[in-house]
């Protein structure tokens, strides 16, 4: 068996025990949260950990809209930018995640918009290099290989895929994938961080009896590094449920985004929970 | 259906170098706990021999799951890794001297719960996948632990987010100058990060040996920790940085001869040639 032939593991069918186990476990982290917290900042804490978990959800369902090309990609044999979820999450969302830290002291709305546009942004110059590269310097047309026609444009796309290829390049809908996935992902990161901070910023300065700006650095840094952490856990998650490649939100893969949602609300509220728990314990 | 590209033949097997790994890398992070014994930051290298320990076990767990074909590229094993451990392993901080022992079981519990969610409501079905990100989570806690040893001396929460700066003589306390507040966790992470997923992605494919890929990963660990320990110049005594630096780099400048003799053996064929051979009369 050659590592050509082998194909990822995941199939699209749902597990529905599984799900609902996982609902379970998000109901049960969220309990958690609420026992552990002390009793005057309880709503404050269990907010904290929605609005982490509504992040982690935004990055994973985000994820699926970017086209994700890896290997096959970079020799011009599938469709999409030809790198793996890990990288171009960490590339596009963090710069989303950076560009509303920025503004995070703009107020909630602000700073999420802000950190939207940044990972949207960097996506759009992302897809727009690839193409670049693939039009001007591989020589290959865009031509998508899961639909006939471009669900946006309506250009048709067997004409341009060589034979033997899933397609190739990025067609347009899979560039306007690509700048919604940036949008999401950098502004649920942004949701995370921003969470995050405003609950190191209440409670440190108590704990560590400090003033808010002595402890102001290890806030913005735990929170930073906490955002980061959980956004690699989201992106990784998303990619497993694609098992690695897909071409945009007209790929059948992209069908499979509620099981991406379960888990990365689980793993959301999971890691939440525990950056939440460093302040109460 | 699930296709296994490579098998495991022949070198250690999985179980010994985890349990190798684990133990090698809990008992240098306790050693390090001599800085308070004799009130000096001399121990402080232990950490990044913990870094290169659970490296070790690390990159090769990132061979065992990523011989399955999970189709998103070994780099996200790495990843996955540390952002599950970076978690685990600040909260078990706050634990003072049982910190290595509650992040062991933090993030083995973090784990558990990724694998869960990537096995089954996933629907990945590896049968390593659960184990294999148990694994995982632990060893990016325990390398994140190492340096925060080698660049601080400790891995309390107080001393990873306090430090302090001498101006005009005074001895201030401040909280940028400190593992945390410095963010110099980030670089930790990346260092980390880039360190297990380097070495199978480098060593992968029908060549793949065990001893070059293990011996590549501490090459790459003690790399990190010649980068940690320039970091740490700035948090613990210069003497105490010196002695992490001088031991990183002959634990670097060791593994990576041997690597290369590895490399070489390895290869079909090679020459030694300069890298730009000088060409006359063109």
């Amino acid at each position: 068996m050659t590592a050509v032939a082998a194909k990822p593991a995941a199939g699209g069918a749902m597990n529905p025990t599984a799900m609902g186990v996982g609902f379970v476990l998000l109901i049960i982290l969220l309990a958690i949260c609420w026992v552990v917290a002390p009793v005057d900042s309880r709503l404050m804490m269990l907010y904290a950990l929605i609005g982490m978990v509504v992040g982690g959800v935004l990055i994973g369902f985000g994820t699926h809209f970017v086209p994700v090309g890896g290997a096959p990609a970079a020799m011009g044999q599938a469709p999409g930018i030809a790198t793996g979820v890990a990288m171009l999450a960490a590339g596009a969302g963090l710069a989303g995640l950076f560009g509303g830290a920025w503004a995070a002291e703009q107020g909630l709305v602000v700073a999420v918009v802000t950190g939207a546009v940044g990972g949207g942004l960097m996506m759009a110059i992302t897809c727009m290099m690839v193409n670049f590269i693939y039009v001007f310097g591989m020589g290959i047309p865009a031509a998508s290989g899961k639909v006939k026609v471009d669900p946006i444009t309506g250009d048709t796309q067997p004409e341009y895929k060589s034979q033997g290829t899933e397609g190739h390049g990025l067609p347009f809908v899979s560039f306007v994938g690509g700048i919604i996935g940036g949008l999401l992902a950098g502004g649920g990161g942004t949701l995370i961080y921003l969470r995050l901070l405003d609950l190191y910023k209440a409670t440190l300065p108590t704990m560590m009896k400090a003033t808010e700006s002595q402890i102001m650095p290890i806030a913005i840094s735990a929170a930073g590094i906490f955002a980061v952490g959980m956004f690699l856990v989201n992106a990784v998650l998303t990619a497993y449920n694609i098992t690695g490649t897909i071409e945009g939100p007209h790929d059948p893969k992209f069908k499979r985004w509620p099981r991406a949602i379960v888990a990365s609300a689980v793993a959301s509220a999971l890691c939440g929970l525990v950056a939440i728990l460093i302040v109460v314990m | 259906m699930t296709v296994k590209i490579e098998v495991v033949a022949g070198g250690i097997p999985h179980t010994k170098i985890m349990v190798a790994g684990l133990l090698a890398s809990l008992v240098c992070l306790y050693l390090s706990y001599l800085n308070v014994y004799t009130n000096t930051e001399m121990f402080s290298f232990f950490g990044g021999l913990a870094v290169v320990a659970a490296l070790l076990w690390g990159s090769h767990t990132v061979k065992v799951l990523c011989s399955y074909g999970i189709g998103t590229g070994v780099p996200s094993a790495g990843m996955i890794a540390f952002g599950s451990g970076v978690i685990g392993m600040l909260l078990a901080t706050k634990f003072g001297i049982a910190a290595p022992i509650v992040a062991l079981v933090l993030a083995a519990i973090i784990g558990l719960i990724l694998g869960y969610l990537s096995n089954d409501v996933l629907n990945m079905k590896i049968p390593t996948m659960v184990k294999s990100l148990t694994e995982l989570a632990i060893v990016g806690a325990f390398t994140l632990m190492g340096f925060a040893v080698l660049m601080t001396g400790s891995f309390t929460f107080a001393n990873l987010t306090s430090g302090s700066v001498t101006l005009l003589g005074q001895v201030m306390p401040s909280y940028e100058v400190s593992f945390i507040g410095g963010s110099l966790i980030a670089t930790a992470f990346m260092l980390g990060a880039l360190a297990i997923q380097h070495p199978f992605n480098a060593c992968l494919g029908p060549g793949w040996t065990q001893d070059r890929m293990l011996m590549l990963t501490a090459e790459c660990g003690f790399l990190s920790m010649i980068v940690a320990a320039f970091m740490s110049f700035a948090l613990v005594t210069s003497g105490a940085a010196l002695i992490s630096l001088i031991v990183a780099l002959v634990g670097w400048g060791y593994t990576y001869t041997e690597y290369m003799k590895l490399g070489k053996r390895d290869a079909a064929a090679w020459l030694d040639l300069k890298p730009i051979p000088d060409v006359e009369g063109h």
